[in-house]
C-alpha cells in the first residue's frame, strides 16, 4: 500500500497542484504537524527555507522539497546547522522572509550566530524551527530549547495541534518581519509527528524582499555596537511582550480558585484529562501558545484570581520558576505547584500524569485506567542495520581485524546501530562529528588503538574540522568514513557527498578523498566493504601504521541504491548446505535476513539485500537469481 | 451498530511493514466521514526494523498519545507486537491482530524465543472483550502483495462494528487517496478482511 503523492484525491492521470500549494481558503486537510508548518510558512509568504535534517524536524524541508513550490521559495540543505543559521541570517539581512529548520541539538551547533543575530536583528524576518525530542525518541538528549528563547532573546511560539502548527508558523514569520527580530518556533516530537485536520487560510504571494540598508552601526557588532544593540534587544523584547499580552494564542477559560497554566503539548494532555475526569468546570485554565516573552500582566491577573495554580510544561521548570517569581514580586498569596511526583523534568507527560496532577491540585482521587499486566521476557526488537547494509560488512571486517583490542568512537547516523552485539562497534558517542575529535582525545589519553566511524553527511557536517585538528596536533587515529552516498538515517536528504546525477543542477558533488587529502592526511585508503577480504587486508595493513589514517568505505545505502539510484540487486543468497560456517555467519554477521527454523538456518529472499557478504563468510552459502527478478 | 463517540485506536507493527501508511489511510477515512481526528506516530528509527507505534483518536481528542489502559481498539500488524502492546488496551477494549510473525533478530539468531501463538491468543482473549486473528500476510499475498496485508487488517477493523464507519468508508478512502495502480489490490484486501470477520462471527 503506497500513497499517491497527490493527496488531494484529484482526477487520476492529471498532474494536480500539490494541496499544500493550493489557494483554497477554508479547505480542511489531514496534515502531519510538519506538513502544517510548511503550509503556515507558505501562507506567510516564506522566501527561503534553510535546514539541516534531523528527526523530528526532517519532514519540514523534505515536504518543501517534495512539493517543489513552483518558484515560490528557495530551499537549501546546508552542511550543518551553524551554516544553515548563518545562510538564513544573511538572507534575512538581505530582506528575505526566512525559515531555518533543525532538531533541538542542532541549535547548539547554531547557537553562536544565533546569540548575536538577536542583537543585530534581521529586517527580512527569520524564524528558527527547533524540533525538540522529550522522551529521546530519536536523539542523544532531551534538552529543552525553550531555554534558547530566554538565552538568545527570541519571542517563542509552541503549537500543540496540527492547526496550531500551521497558524503559529504563519504568525511567527509575520512577527519576525514586523519586529525585525528572530523568532523561535519550538515544537516537540509529538507535535511534529501528529496528524490532524487543518483548515487552510489564503495563500498570497511570496513576501516582498526588504531592501538592505547599509548600517555598520547596527550590523557589525564590534563591542561599541554590541553594547547598544543589547539594549535594543531588550527594547524589542518589551515590544514582543506587549504582543504576548494580547496574543490570541494566550487565552483564559473556565472559572474557580484553582488555576492551571499549560504550554506546548501539555495543553493537549490537560484538555483530554479535563474531559475524561469531568473536572472542566472546576478549574480556570491559562493556555500559553506564545510563551516568550511572558505575558506578565496576563499571568499576574490570572495568579491574583487563584488560590492555587498548577504549571504544566514538559522538561525544565522554566515557566514554573517564572510564575513563582511573578507571584513573589507581586506579593500574591497563591500556592504554585509544578515539577514533582509524576511531573518529572525528564521524559514526556501524558494524559494520565496530568490527571494525577489535577487530582492533587483539587484534592481528589484520580481514577486512572487499569491496564492488563505487561508480558515479561519478550524478545526485544531494537532498530537494526538493514539487510544488505554496507556498515554491517565494514563492521564485521573491523571486528575480525581489531577485535576488543581497539576502542570504537562512534558518531550520529545509521551506523550508530552497530553498537549492538555481535558487532559492538560503538564504545562512546557525544554528538555530530565527535567521533573524530573525541577519538583523538581518547587515543591520546589511553594509548589504545582507536577507530572513529563517521558517515558521509556527518563528515561534511562537522567531521572535517576534527580531522584538520587531528592532523595539526599529530593524533594517532584511524578514521573510517562510512560513505554510503546519502543522509540515510533521516531519509536520504542531499549532502555534498551525494552523486552528481542525483543532486541535479542545483548542487555540486564534493569528493571525500580529495577533501581528506586536502586536510593534510597522507595515509588514505579506499575500500569496498562488500569485498570482505580486501577490506580486511587494508585494515590489517593500516593497523601496523600510526598517525592520522583514513579509510573511506564506499558503498551506497542499500535502500538508496534500490529506490533512488534504481540499482536492484537481482541476486540473493541461500543456504545450500547447513553447517558450522552458516551458524558462525549468523552469529557474527547477524544479518536480519537470516532466520532459523526446525530445518536449520535460512535466508529470507524477501529481506535479502543481495550484498553477498555472507557468501564470503560461509562457504556453503551460495547465490542465486531472485525468484521474481 | 453502536459505537462510543470518542474512540482511541492503538496500532503497532514493525518498521518496513507500512503500518504508518495504513494509519494515515484510516485517519483519512475518518476525516472523510466528518469525524474529528488526531493521529500520532513514533518512528525515530522505523526504517531499521524497530517497533513502530501509531495512534488514531476519534471524536475530539487533542493529544495524539495513547497510554497504558487507554486503547479501545488495538490493531496489531505483527503478533509479537500485539502481545507487547496489550498494556495499552482499555478495560472492555478489543483487538484485531495479524497471526504471521516477523521474527526479531534475537529470535533469528536463536538467542531469544518467539512466544507461542497460543500464548498470544490466551493473553489477548484474557484481556480483550472481543478479538479477531487473521493471517494478514497470506491474505495480503492473495490480494496481490505482502503490503496489502495491512488493508486486510483495516478492512477487518471496519467490519468489526467497533468503528463509527464501515468498510464502505474505507473503500471510498482507498479510491480517493491511493495511487490508481494500488487501488484494486487494496480493495480486494479489504474484502478479504471483511470476509474473515464475517466468517469468525
Amino acid at each position: 500500500m503506497n500513497e499517491s503523492t497527490a493527496t488531494s484525491g484529484a482526477t487520476p492521470g492529471a498532474r494536480p497542484v500539490n494541496p499544500l500549494l493550493a489557494d483554497e481558503p477554508g479547505a480542511r486537510r489531514l496534515l502531519l504537524g510538519n506538513e502544517a508548518i510548511v503550509r503556515g510558512a507558505l501562507e506567510a509568504g516564506v522566501n527561503l527555507v534553510v535546514c539541516y535534517p534531523g528527526t523530528p524536524s526532517s519532514e519540514v524541508p523534505d515536504t518543501f522539497r517534495r512539493i517543489g513550490g513552483g518558484g515560490r521559495y528557495r530551499l537549501e540543505y546546508s552542511v550543518n546547522e551553524k551554516v544553515a543559521m548563518e545562510v538564513g541570517a544573511g538572507a534575512a539581512l538581505a530582506g528575505a522572509l526566512t525559515l531555518v529548520t533543525m532538531k533541538h541539538v542542532g541549535v547548539n551547533v547554531a547557537a553562536d550566530p544565533l546569540l548575536t543575530m538577536t542583537y543585530t536583528g534581521l529586517p527580512g524576518g527569520l524564524v528558527l524551527l527547533s524540533a525538540d525530542d522529550p522522551g529521546c525518541h530519536a536523539s542523544q538528549n532531551e534538552q529543552d530549547n525553550r531555554t534558547y528563547a530566554r538565552f538568545a532573546g527570541m519571542p517563542c511560539f509552541e503549537p500543540a495541534t496540527a492547526q496550531e502548527a500551521k497558524d503559529m508558523t504563519r504568525d511567527a514569520l509575520l512577527l519576525a518581519r514586523e519586529l525585525e527580530q528572530p523568532v523561535l518556533l519550538r515544537t516537540t516530537t509529538r507535535v511534529n509527528h501528529l496528524r490532524g485536520a487543518v483548515k487552510f487560510g489564503s495563500l498570497g504571494q511570496p513576501a516582498p524582499i526588504v531592501p538592505f540598508e547599509r548600517n555598520p552601526h547596527r550590523f557589525v557588532p564590534v563591542p561599541a555596537v554590541a553594547r547598544v544593540r543589547h539594549a535594543e534587544l531588550v527594547k524589542h523584547l518589551g515590544m514582543a511582550r506587549e504582543k504576548a499580552e494580547h496574543s490570541p494564542w494566550n487565552t483564559v477559560r473556565g472559572e474557580g480558585r484553582f488555576g492551571v497554566i499549560a504550554s506546548g503539548i501539555s495543553r493537549a494532555y490537560l484538555s483530554d484529562a479535563l474531559h475524561e475526569t469531568g473536572w472542566d468546570d472546576r478549574v480556570k485554565v491559562l493556555d500559553l501558545g506564545m510563551t516568550w516573552p511572558l505575558p506578565e500582566a496576563l499571568l499576574t491577573d490570572f495568579l491574583s484570581q487563584c488560590d492555587a495554580v498548577l504549571v504544566l510544561e514538559e522538561l525544565e521548570p522554566l515557566l514554573e520558576n517564572d510564575v513563582r517569581a511573578l507571584a513573589q514580586r507581586n506579593n500574591l498569596p497563591v500556592a504554585v505547584s509544578g515539577k514533582g511526583g509524576a511531573l518529572t523534568i525528564y521524559g514526556e507527560y501524558s494524559t494520565q500524569t496530568v490527571t494525577q496532577a489535577l487530582a492533587d491540585l483539587l484534592g481528589e482521587t484520580a481514577r486512572l485506567p487499569i491496564a492488563c499486566d505487561p508480558e515479561t521476557a519478550l524478545p526485544v526488537r531494537p532498530p537494526n542495520l538493514c539487510p544488505g547494509c554496507s556498515h554491517r560488512a565494514l563492521y564485521y571486517a573491523v571486528r575480525k581485524v581489531f577485535g576488543d583490542d581497539a576502542v570504537y568512537s562512534s558518531d550520529i547516523g545509521c551506523y550508530t546501530l552497530g553498537l549492538l552485539p555481535p558487532l559492538r562497534m560503538a564504545d562512546f558517542l557525544f554528538c555530530m562529528g565527535s567521533s573524530v575529535s573525541s577519538g583523538s582525545g581518547f587515543a591520546t589519553a589511553s594509548g589504545k588503538p582507536t577507530l572513529a566511524f563517521i558517515g558521509d553527511s556527518t563528515f561534511f557536517h562537522s567531521g572535517i574540522t576534527g580531522l584538520v585538528n587531528a592532523v595539526f596536533n599529530k593524533h594517532d587515529l584511524i578514521v573510517v568514513v562510512l560513505d554510503n552516498g546519502t543522509t540515510a538515517m533521516t531519509g536520504h536528504q542531499p549532502n555534498p557527498g551525494v552523486v552528481q546525477e542525483v543532486l541535479g543542477n542545483a548542487c555540486v558533488h564534493l569528493d571525500i578523498e580529495a577533501v581528506v587529502r586536502g586536510c593534510g592526511v597522507a595515509d588514505v585508503v579506499k575500500v569496498r566493504p562488500f569485498n570482505v577480504k580486501s577490506t580486511m587486508k587494508a585494515l590489517a595493513e593500516m593497523k601496523e601504521r600510526s598517525g592520522v589514517r583514513v579509510i573511506i568505505a564506499e558503498e551506497p545505502c542499500v535502500l538508496y541504491a534500490r529506490r533512488t539510484l534504481k540499482k536492484p540487486r537481482n541476486q540473493v543468497a541461500y543456504v545450500a548446505e547447513q553447517g558450522p560456517s552458516v551458524a558462525d555467519c549468523l552469529e557474527h554477521l547477524a544479518c536480519p535476513a537470516f532466520f532459523r527454523d526446525d530445518t536449520g538456518i535460512h535466508v529470507d529472499e524477501n529481506l535479502c539485500g543481495g550484498c553477498m557478504v555472507c557468501l564470503q563468510v560461509a562457504d556453503t552459502i551460495k547465490a542465486r537469481k531472485r525468484s521474481d527478478a | 451498530m453502536s459505537t462510543p463517540a470518542r474512540i482511541r485506536i492503538y496500532l503497532t507493527g514493525v518498521g518496513g511493514q507500512g503500518t504508518l501508511t495504513a494509519t494515515t489511510l484510516l485517519a483519512r477515512t475518518a476525516l472523510d466521514q466528518g469525524l474529528e481526528v488526531t493521529s500520532g506516530e513514533i518512528h525515530g528509527m522505523a526504517q531499521r526494523g524497530g517497533v513502530v507505534e501509531s495512534t488514531i483518536l476519534l471524536g475530539g481528542w487533542m493529544s495524539p498519545k495513547i497510554g497504558h489502559g487507554e486503547a479501545d481498539l488495538i490493531l496489531g500488524f505483527e503478533p509479537l507486537e500485539t502481545l507487547r502492546g496489550m498494556t495499552h488496551l482499555a478495560a472492555g477494549g478489543s483487538v484485531l491482530s495479524n497471526t504471521e510473525p516477523l521474527p526479531p533478530v534475537g529470535v533469528s539468531t536463536g538467542r531469544e524465543a518467539y512466544p507461542e501463538m497460543e500464548r498470544i491468543r490466551a493473553k489477548v482473549e484474557g484481556c480483550a472483550a472481543k478479538s479477531w486473528f487473521l493471517p494478514c500476510r497470506t491474505l495480503g499475498l492473495q490480494a496481490g502483495s505482502v503490503q496489502a496485508g495491512n488493508s486486510v487488517l483495516l478492512g477487518a477493523a471496519c467490519a468489526s462494528g467497533l468503528l463509527p464507519f464501515g468498510p464502505d468508508a474505507l473503500e471510498a478512502a482507498i479510491r480517493t487517496h491511493l495511487a490508481p495502480k494500488l487501488m484494486d489490490m487494496n480493495l480486494r484486501a479489504v474484502e478479504l478482511g471483511v470476509r474473515a470477520v464475517a466468517s469468525a462471527s
